[in-house]
């Protein structure tokens, strides 16, 4: 019973990394962005949940549906005004830029909302849990939120093999020259993936802001795990993400077990381990490695 | 190449303020000593001249405004302006025949150990005479070994004494937790230590196995860093020393790292670890902010529901209690400071009720326990000052800092106490003892302070360890 009890709190975080992976994985595998301030914007997006839904009068549990389409134009102008700009000189200053937008971003965070620890508030919710065996509580919030990146992963499945624009994305994230040969607009095209990215990053900041508290410079840890899955999945592949975030959930749920300071020690070991064995990930392409 | 580089990047760079060791440190340290010493030989002159001449005495204030601990730091300002409002600072302070203006120069420490020593030498450079200093050992224990470097007199607050002493060289705590070594000549502080919290905790835990049949299984989440190995190697045994009938059986979470996510494993250790696989009804922590959220919200999931939780660090302000929302309720901590306390002001006579009150009516938001802390830091300082002859001479300064015995806005406080009980005595001269009191944290009420109700206050519902503050609470199990 324990051990079931380790899988399934495993897979429940797992989710959570999932959802906050899957953005920092398109991005990769279509803009060829390291995308450095991924972390922040997450953060960002908490920072956005809690002080605008008190205004608008919204609860805090749906301030995603405010925040979510914001965080989409958000990526589409984040994209084609500063980010492009750097894709067209090299990687490097991709590197660079997002790494000098983190910055800006948790600075920013710092002046206008201090250091102090937020939290999206939804009430009792957060406290509430599903009991269905007897050493097993599930907790409603984190169940949502597993549900909500298998939801998520499925739509962008649904969307890139079935629609139009879908399709576009893909052909430029295989060969962007080959693309533009086609008449295919790739500004427009990574617009559109930059949007989808930043939609995601929102709805996990949302996510991690109503399961724990956070800080302008809370960004960080996760951008690492996020790195993780992303590796551990395989580089492009969707489904690799949700079974890299629960694989990275489930070896931490473990490594906690033995002792709760290998908490952290047995994901970065499992990563490692991937890293090693199978450098293009559980599910990549050896070929999306060139 | 590199010799481009480096000063640039050293200026550049106020985090990196602290590498600026080597020859500029040694320089610097030449240029404050000839600069005290003519200013020592100007007072000396000014003193022999007999005539009524004035001068300035610079107080040099350190806190954490900014960063990590911003919340310490949050009634500062206010602090300041009632200081700065009050008689011996808004008119001056006679000593001998001089008169001497008070100016108080604020620094920040950005929440940041290597600022505090940039922003130390700063002050020292501008001549202070003397610098106070406030809140968690990431703040004082820079400030105050900078300032036993440089021989200023300093005084320190909101800092276990323990890691406080601990941070001099050639001092350390011996494991029956008194200290041990020669301590800093131009040091001192208040605030209290381990025996305090265990003081304080303990007999609220005894309350509630009484009230509620709880069993002596105590949770310790302990995280694995300063803070926390402290507790973790200190408060078991202190508890089991100071309380050898209580038969408590501590249950260690393990040492997890900060800002960890998830704490499944530790609940399940929690819920079964206690004697004969019982649940601990018992929890105790020193985490940091942001874990103890996270921990008590899935606690609350999996359904550990312990009967009373004592924490330490966490807790301390009304921030932290509106993010946990209707899960603070009945969440027990320490206070140094309460508006509830029979205390006031040495300065004005202002109590501390008034005091809290008047905070809350300008406008900065519920009361917060730091604020009597830092006012009782320029309470001190105008102790120590009505003492010496001359304020620009260092070690005077030093030596009435070290023996002030007064009562002011933290109530009495005497830095060379002698007393047979441990909790009252100073360990070393230069420490004054705060008691704390016990409190919880429920829905406010209009009959606080100053006809004002939030949304969470605290209580107090134990005062072991000082009867003069009166309850104004009842201590009810967290979890009923």
């Amino acid at each position: 019973m324990i051990w079931l009890n380790i899988v399934i709190q495993g897979a429940l975080v797992g989710g959570f990394y999932a959802l906050f992976a899957c953005g920092l994985s398109l991005m990769f595998g279509v803009l060829k962005v390291i995308n450095l301030a991924h972390g922040d914007m997450a953060v960002v997006a908490g920072y956005v949940a809690v002080f605008l839904s008190p205004r608008l009068h919204i609860p805090g549990l749906w301030s995603f549906l405010v925040v979510v389409p914001l965080f989409a134009l958000l990526g589409y102008v984040v994209q084609r005004t500063v980010i492009q700009k750097s894709i067209d000189r090299d990687p490097f200053t991709t590197l660079l830029v997002t790494f000098g937008l983190s910055v800006v971003i948790e600075n920013l965070l710092l002046e206008m909302y201090s250091a102090n620890g937020q939290s999206i508030n939804i009430g009792s919710l957060i406290g509430e849990s599903w009991h269905p065996a007897s050493i097993i509580y599930i907790s409603y919030v984190s169940l949502a939120v597993l549900a909500a990146a298998v939801l998520v992963l499925l739509a962008l499945q649904l969307f890139l093999s079935k629609s139009g624009i879908g399709r576009l994305i893909r052909a430029v994230a295989d060969d962007q020259e080959a693309a533009q040969l086609s008449g295919a607009n790739y500004r427009h095209v990574f617009g559109i993936a930059a949007a989808i990215a930043f939609a995601t990053v929102a709805l996990a900041g949302i996510a991690y802001g109503m399961m724990t508290q956070f800080a302008p410079t809370s960004g960080g840890v996760n951008l690492l795990f996020a790195f993780e899955v992303v590796v551990i999945g395989g580089i492009g592949s969707l489904w690799g993400t949700l079974v890299g975030g629960i694989a990275l959930g489930i070896a931490q749920q473990f490594g906690a077990h033995i002792n709760l300071s290998y908490q952290i020690l047995a994901g970065n070991i499992l990563f490692l381990a991937v890293l090693a064995v199978r450098p293009q990930g559980l599910f990549g392409r050896r070929s999306s490695l060139a | 190449m590199s010799e481009e580089i480096n000063p640039a990047s050293n200026e550049g760079i106020p985090g990196w303020g602290g590498f600026k060791f080597g020859r500029r440190l040694g320089l610097q340290a030449a240029a404050v000593m000839a600069a005290s010493g003519a200013l020592a030989t100007l007072a000396d002159v000014s003193a022999a001249h007999a005539a009524t001449k004035s001068g300035t005495i610079k107080i040099g204030f350190v806190s954490p405004r900014t960063g990590a601990l911003a919340d310490f730091a949050g009634p500062d300002a206010f602090v300041l302006q009632q200081i700065r409002a009050s008689s011996y600072f808004a008119k001056g302070i006679v000593i001998g025949k001089t008169k001497y203006h008070l100016q108080i120069i604020e620094k920040d420490t950005q929440s940041l150990g290597n600022v505090a020593v940039q922003v130390t030498q700063e002050l020292i450079n501008s001549g202070c005479d003397l610098i106070v200093t406030s809140s968690a050992p990431e703040t004082t224990i820079p400030v105050a070994t900078t300032c036993e470097q440089y021989k200023v007199p300093c005084l320190a607050t909101v800092v276990p004494w323990e890691a406080w002493w601990g941070g001099f060289s050639g001092a350390s705590i011996s494991p029956e937790g008194a200290a041990v070594g020669k301590g800093p000549k131009y040091n001192s502080m208040f605030f209290f230590g381990v025996p305090h919290f265990a003081g304080t905790f303990v007999p609220m835990w005894e309350r509630i196995a009484h009230l509620t049949k709880a069993n002596r299984n105590v949770a310790e989440m302990f995280p694995n860093d300063a803070d926390g190995n402290a507790f973790r190697a200190s408060f078991a045994p202190t508890v089991n020393a100071m309380f050898p009938k209580g038969g408590y059986n501590f249950v260690d979470g393990g040492a997890y790292t900060d800002l960890t996510t998830n704490y499944s494993s530790m609940i399940q250790t929690f819920k079964t670890g206690g004697k004969g696989g019982a649940q601990c009804d018992l929890f105790v922590n020193a985490p940091l902010p942001p874990d103890f959220q996270s921990f008590w919200t899935q606690a609350s999931q999996q359904n550990y529901n312990p009967k009373l939780a004592t924490v330490a660090k966490v807790m301390l302000f009304p921030t932290d209690a509106y993010a946990l929302g209707a899960l603070s309720n009945n969440i027990a901590t320490d206070a140094w400071f309460t508006p509830y306390s029979p205390y006031e002001s040495s300065l004005t006579g202002q109590t501390a009720n008034a005091f809290a009150a008047a905070y809350q009516a300008a406008g900065h938001g519920q009361w917060v326990q730091s604020m009597g802390s830092t006012y009782s830091l320029f309470e001190i300082a105008i102790q120590a000052l009505k003492k010496v002859n001359n304020p620009h001479n260092r070690l005077d300064v030093a030596h009435a800092l070290q023996t002030v015995n007064y009562h002011g806005m933290c109530g009495p406080l005497n830095f060379n106490a002698k007393s047979p009980n441990p909790l009252l005595a100073s360990p070393a001269k230069g420490i004054a003892m705060v008691q704390p009191v016990g409190v919880q944290w429920k829905p406010g009420s209009k009959d606080l302070v100053g006809h004002r109700k939030y949304a969470w206050s605290q209580w107090v519902v134990d005062n072991s360890l000082n009867k003069a503050i009166p309850l104004n609470g009842t201590l009810e199990p967290t979890n009923g």
